[in-house]
C-alpha cells in the first residue's frame, strides 16, 4: 500500500542507493556480466553508446568479469506526482487527488547471456506495478546472434523471440525505448498513440529476424501475434476488452549509422501492418492499420560532455471496418500522426539535462473521440523539462559497486490536450490543467 | 505467396549468408579460432581489424606485440588505472589467460597499421620535442625511445598512426600519475597543455 509514511521511508532509503527508470534496459547484470561500468554501455541509461548497441546487437553475451551468479536484477521506481489541477476522485484507486507521493513499481530481471558459447542471450523484465496493483510480464527480448566476416567487413545475424514491436531495437528513437524514460503513472496523459506504440507490447508474442553489415546498415523484419486471452492472463496482462490479430502483424526496421570521431548518426525507417479484430469480434470484419515511421539519432560522446537527439514520425493510416460497421467510429478511414523529438545534454555521465516535444494529430471523429474531446479530436502536444542526477554511473557504492541511483525532476507542459488548449472537454478543462511537476527516484541493483 | 513462406525464406537467408561467409576470411583478417571471439569483442571498441572509429579507444592494428601483452597484464591486475581503463578494460581483461592475451596481442599485432594523413598546417613544437626533447625542461627526445618513426619496439608502444586525442590523453594521464608509468611521467611531466596537443598531432600524423 502506498502510505504516505511508508512511501516517504522508502524514498529515503533510495536517496541512499541506487534507481533506475521503468523503461530500463541497463542492467547491473550485465555489469556483473562484463566487469564495465554501466557508462561503458549506457549514455544515461536508457540510452545506449555505439559499444552499448554491439552489446545488445550481439545477443547480450559480450563476457567480461564473470560473475557466478545467474544474471538476475532488480529495480524500483519511488516518486512523487503534482498536476496543476486535481483529479477528481483521485489519480488511481488508493490515491489522492493530488500530491501523491508513491512507491510506483518494481521490476525482476533475467539480463545477460544464457548460452554464451552459443551466442544466445536475453532481457527478461517482469514488473509489479503499484499502481495498478498488477505484477505481469514487460519487455522481453530472447535473442540468438553470430558475427562473421565477408572479406573484411563484418555481418551479424540474429534471431529474436520478443514481446512487442521495437524492443530489439538498437535506438532510443522507437517506441520501446524512447524518451520519456521514466514518467509519472499517476498523472494525466493523451491516451490517442498509433498501433506500434504500444498495442501489441505485452499482448502478443512475436520474432524477428536482423542483421547489422558493417556496423553501418541494419535491417530487420518479423511478425507478430496476440495471445489468447487465457495467455495473457497467465503473463498477468488484463485481457479485458483487448484486440486480437488477424493474421500475423508484420514489423520491419531498417538503420544507418555512419560513425565518426566521437559522432554517431543513425537515419531509419520502421513500421507496422497488421488487422485487428476489436474485442476479439469477428462478426464484422477486421480493422486493418498501417504504421509508417522515420526515425533519427545523433550522439556526441566524450569523457566530459555527451549530447544526446533523438527525433520519429510515426504516420498511421487505418481502415476501420470493424469499428465503424459497429457504429465506433464515425469514420471508415482515419489517419493518425505521433512526433517526438527530444535533445539531452550530459556532464559526466552524471548530470543531464532534457527537452523534449510530442505531438499527436490526427483525423476527427466523433465516434472514436467524443468520449475525451469536445472537438471530436485527438490532437494533444506539449513539451518535457527533465533534470538527472546519476552519481553511480561510474561504479556504485562500495558495500554494492554494481548498483545504480537517478534522481530526476521532470515538467510536462501541455500545450493542447484531447483536441484543444482550452476547455477540450467540454466542461471548461484546460490542457495545462494536468501539467505535471514529477520527482522520482530510481534505483537499480 | 503466403507469410509463413516469406518468413521461412528470410530466416533460412539469414542461415545461408552465415554458412557461405567462412570461405571469403583471410589469413590476414581472420584470428585464431581459439580467440576468434575475445577479438571479436575487443574489436566493438577497437574496430575491425584494430581500426577504431572513436578516439577514445586506441587503434590497435599494427601495434607492438609486447606493449600489447603488457597493457592487458596491466588491466588484468588493475594496475593501469586511468579511468577509460577503469571504465572499460578492467572487466574486458579480468577473464583473460596468459594465452588469450598472446593471441589477442598477436592478432592486432599483424594488422596492418593505420596509415595516418599528414597534417596540413603540422605545429612545428610537435615536431622538433619528438626529434630532440626539451633539454632545458629535461624532456628527453621522444625518438630515442619510440624510433624515428615512431613504430615503437618491444613493450614502447607504437605512436604512429594513432588518434592524435587518444595521444594527447594518455599524456595528461602520465603527467598526472593516473596512468603509472615513472619514466613516462617523469618525461611529461614539465610539458604544457600546447606542447601535449601539439606532439600528439604530430605522432598521429606519421
Amino acid at each position: 500500500m502506498a502510505t504516505k509514511r511508508s512511501t516517504l521511508l522508502v524514498t529515503a532509503l533510495l536517496l541512499l542507493s541506487i534507481a533506475i527508470g521503468r523503461q530500463a534496459e541497463a542492467l547491473p547484470s550485465y555489469a556483473r556480466q562484463t566487469g564495465q561500468e554501466c557508462a561503458a554501455c549506457h549514455n544515461g541509461f536508457p540510452e545506449l553508446t555505439p559499444y552499448g548497441r554491439l552489446f545488445k546487437l550481439n545477443g547480450y553475451v559480450f563476457p567480461g568479469d564473470i560473475s557466478s551468479g545467474p544474471p538476475i536484477a532488480a529495480m524500483m521506481v519511488d516518486s512523487f506526482t503534482h498536476t496543476q489541477s486535481p483529479q477528481a476522485g483521485g489519480a488511481a484507486p488508493h490515491f489522492g487527488p493530488n500530491d501523491n507521493f508513491a512507491f510506483e513499481l518494481a521490476s525482476l530481471f533475467y539480463g545477460g547471456a544464457i548460452v554464451p558459447e552459443w551466442g544466445i542471450g536475453a532481457f527478461i523484465q517482469s514488473t509489479y506495478n503499484n499502481i495498478s496493483q498488477r505484477y505481469s510480464w514487460d519487455n522481453t527480448d530472447i535473442r540468438w546472434a553470430h558475427s562473421l566476416l565477408l572479406g573484411d567487413q563484418e555481418l551479424v545475424v540474429g534471431v529474436s523471440l520478443n514481446n512487442s514491436p521495437t524492443v530489439t531495437d538498437l535506438w532510443n528513437t522507437t517506441p520501446a525505448w524512447r524518451y520519456p524514460y521514466q514518467s509519472s503513472g499517476l498523472a494525466p496523459t493523451p491516451e490517442t498513440a498509433t498501433v506500434i506504440e504500444g498495442q501489441l507490447a505485452g499482448t502478443s508474442g512475436g520474432a524477428t529476424t536482423y542483421l547489422y553489415w558493417n556496423r553501418l546498415i541494419y535491417a530487420e523484419v518479423g511478425a507478430y501475434h496476440t495471445l489468447s486471452n487465457r495467455g495473457e492472463s497467465m503473463l498477468g496482462v488484463d485481457p479485458t476488452g483487448s484486440p486480437s490479430t488477424h493474421g500475423p502483424a508484420l514489423y520491419w526496421r531498417a538503420a544507418i549509422e555512419p560513425n565518426w570521431g566521437r559522432n554517431s548518426w543513425e537515419v531509419g525507417t520502421f513500421g507496422l501492418t497488421g488487422s485487428f479484430y476489436p474485442g476479439r469480434v469477428a462478426d464484422f470484419g477486421s480493422d486493418n492499420f498501417t504504421d509508417i515511421g522515420i526515425d533519427s539519432q545523433y550522439q556526441f560522446l566524450s569523457n566530459d560532455h555527451s549530447v544526446s537527439v533523438q527525433a520519429s514520425q510515426i504516420y498511421e493510416s487505418s481502415t476501420l471496418n470493424s469499428t465503424y460497421a459497429q457504429g465506433g467510429s464515425s469514420n471508415l478511414h482515419n489517419s493518425l500522426v505521433s512526433s517526438h523529438i527530444k535533445a539531452s545534454y550530459g556532464y559526466e555521465q552524471t548530470y543531464a539535462a532534457t527537452m523534449g516535444y510530442f505531438r499527436v494529430s490526427g483525423s476527427a471523429d466523433a465516434g472514436l473521440y467524443s468520449g475525451i474531446s469536445a472537438n471530436n479530436s485527438p490532437n494533444s502536444n506539449g513539451l518535457i523539462f527533465e533534470l538527472d542526477y546519476t552519481p553511480f554511473n561510474h561504479g556504485g557504492p562500495s558495500f554494492w559497486p554494481w548498483a545504480n541511483l537517478r534522481i530526476g525532476l521532470q515538467y510536462v507542459d501541455y500545450l493542447k490536450y484531447d483536441g484543444a488548449a482550452k476547455n477540450y472537454d467540454g466542461n471548461g478543462t484546460n490542457a495545462s490543467a494536468n501539467n505535471t511537476l514529477y520527482l522520482f527516484t530510481w534505483l537499480a541493483f | 505467396m503466403s507469410w509463413r513462406y516469406k518468413l521461412v525464406s528470410m530466416t533460412l537467408l539469414s542461415g545461408l549468408a552465415a554458412c557461405q561467409s567462412a570461405d571469403k576470411q583471410t589469413a590476414e583478417s581472420s584470428p585464431n579460432a581459439s580467440i576468434a571471439g575475445t577479438v571479436h569483442v575487443c574489436s566493438s571498441c577497437h574496430g575491425m581489424t584494430g581500426r577504431s572509429v572513436s578516439p577514445d579507444f586506441p587503434n590497435l592494428a599494427g601495434q607492438q606485440t609486447e606493449y600489447l601483452v603488457a597493457q592487458l597484464h596491466n588491466f588484468r591486475d588493475q594496475s593501469r588505472a586511468d579511468p577509460h581503463a577503469h571504465t572499460y578494460m578492467w572487466g574486458m581483461a579480468k577473464h583473460l589467460d596468459d594465452q588469450t592475451i598472446a593471441g589477442v596481442a598477436a592478432y592486432f599485432a599483424a594488422q596492418p597499421p593505420v596509415n595516418a594523413v599528414a597534417l596540413s598546417t603540422p605545429d612545428p613544437v610537435g615536431a622538433k620535442i619528438y626529434a630532440e626533447g626539451l633539454e632545458e625542461r629535461g624532456i628527453p627526445a621522444c625518438i630515442g625511445c619510440h624510433g624515428e618513426h615512431a613504430e615503437g619496439q618491444g613493450e614502447i608502444p607504437r605512436l604512429a598512426g594513432q588518434h592524435a586525442i587518444y595521444l594527447a590523453e594518455q599524456l595528461g594521464h602520465f603527467r598526472s600519475n593516473a596512468r603509472s608509468n615513472e619514466t613516462m611521467h617523469m618525461n611529461a611531466l614539465n610539458l604544457t597543455d600546447g606542447e601535449i596537443k601539439a606532439l600528439a598531432e604530430y605522432m598521429g600524423s606519421l
